[in-house]
């Protein structure tokens, strides 16, 4: 259990400050810097507010591939990586698809936090 | 630097007026150099840029000297390039080596260039601009005294490359499945060898300068080396560098028609799409290495820098782009 607010909100409310109280403070040279910083706390207020639910989805499908409940899912991550270098799936249609839709969940979890304009740019949210 | 700059020009005298660090380069820096000549080979007020390492910078890189070399060969072919003028790897002067040519005038902010409405009606002429400058660049040709520093083809073709990313990764602490998937492809759909020419390397928006609608010039030649020129092709039009415009697929400025039309007008030979597409997919990968690369400045060199950290972060796009690209069918529904 934490205070309140909680830390996104604070990291929104700071990022709120920063481009708009701040930024019109600031000399023209800083400003690429200063949203710079912006764009680190919205990274980081987004990551915060996701958690890890979306992570241990990709761990779950990840012991449902691999029909391993017991190795933790970074171990399975690294074994997904490796496989896909050797080319494992290529003889198997259901398993190449299944990597395939981990490997699209991976991108969308993490790009939802690090660049969510680029998502739906791409006609994905 | 105003003894270096006397010598090197056959100038009498030369007296520094101005020297101040230029933003842009995230791998070297590039100093406005503002200097006074007098004598008889060159005289009166020069505005320069001087190019040198930062702390810090990627492996594949040419050292200031070897690039030095390269901007001559392009400018000698006639690719529209700041004049290079002198270079030195005298640890005298600035404790490392750097090259010194004319300052050209003009904007490469990729954003700014892909977002400008006032720019759009010009932009299809200047893509295929761009491609008769990249043309030019690949009339070079190996062997060349001049730049027997470049590792020849075989050394740096697409088998070395996919090598190389691997090898990078067996390095990188956190796995990366879609870049292991999409090396995977590549390993598996190599083209055919071809005839190698002067590959620019990091051919993009964002690395040409344009003074309103006119191309004033192509920079940043540290990636250059011997390759298929359809990597160059591939590069340009590759997602990661169409910035604003992700729907004009030159560079973030045009369709591809325009850009292949230059090329191929001044080529002589036409693009391969299919060859183009391989080093699309390529390119992809490519950029998000240089950008685990970049992140790695901060992460492992300690390099204080918030923009390099947060280039690691667009690793990601990149993935996104080659799933795109090679699993045509798209995102899975609940993905």
């Amino acid at each position: 259990m934490r205070d309140l607010p909680s830390g996104p909100r604070l990291l929104a409310l700071a990022r709120d400050v920063l481009l708009h109280d701040l930024m019109p403070l600031l000399p023209s040279e800083a400003h690429l810097d200063a949203r710079l910083v912006a764009n680190s706390m919205a990274i980081a207020e987004r990551e915060a507010s996701a958690g890890e639910e979306s992570a241990q989805g990709i761990f779950d499908d990840l012991e449902k591939l691999y029909g391993d409940a017991g190795s933790g899912g970074p171990e399975l991550l690294a074994r997904l990586a490796h496989d896909l270098r050797v080319g494992a799936f290529e003889l198997s249609e259901q398993r190449e698809r299944d990597a395939r839709r981990i490997m699209w969940r991976l991108t969308i979890a993490e790009l939802r936090s690090a660049n969510p304009r680029f998502l739906n740019a791409n006609g994905l949210s | 630097m105003a003894r270096f700059l006397a010598t090197a020009s056959g100038a009498d005298a030369v007296e520094i007026t101005g020297f101040t660090p230029l933003r842009g380069g995230a791998i070297q820096e590039n100093w406005a150099l503002d200097a006074r000549f007098s004598g008889r080979a060159l005289s009166g007020e020069q505005r320069l840029v001087l190019r040198t390492a930062a702390p810090t910078g990627v492996t594949a890189s040419l050292g200031r000297i070897e690039e030095f070399a390269v901007l001559k060969a392009a400018f000698a072919a006639g690719v529209t390039v700041p004049a290079p003028l002198w270079a030195t790897d005298d640890p005298q002067i600035m404790g490392k080596p750097f090259f010194v040519m004319s300052r050209i005038d003009g904007t490469a902010a990729a954003h700014r260039i892909t977002r400008d409405r006032a720019l759009d009606p010009a932009l299809p002429a200047i893509a295929e601009r761009l491609g008769c400058e990249l043309a030019r660049i690949h009339t070079i040709r190996p062997p060349r005294a001049d730049l027997a520093f470049l590792a020849p083809y075989e050394k740096v073709g697409p088998a070395q490359q996919i090598a190389t990313f691997r090898a990078y990764l067996d390095r990188h602490p956190a796995p990366r499945p879609v870049l292991e998937w999409g090396i995977r492809w590549l390993e598996t759909h190599v083209p055919p060898p071809t005839d190698p020419v002067l590959c620019h390397r990091d051919f993009r928006t964002g690395n040409y300068m344009l003074n309103g609608a006119v191309l004033t010039g192509i920079l940043d030649w540290e990636f250059a080396g011997w390759g298929d020129p359809h990597e160059d092709i591939g590069w340009f039009c590759s997602k990661g560098w169409r910035f604003a415009r992700l729907d004009r697929e030159a560079g973030g400025i045009a369709e591809r028609s325009p850009f292949y039309r230059g090329y191929e007008s001044e080529a002589g030979r036409s693009v391969d799409p299919q060859r183009v597409f391989f080093w699309e997919v390529l390119a992809s990968v490519r950029w998000a290495v240089i950008a685990l690369q970049q992140s790695d400045r901060y992460m492992i060199a300690g390099e204080r820098n918030l923009d390099l950290a947060l280039t690691g972060r667009r690793a990601t796009e990149c993935e996104l782009e080659i799933l795109m690209l090679l699993d045509t069918g798209g995102a899975p529904r609940g993905a």
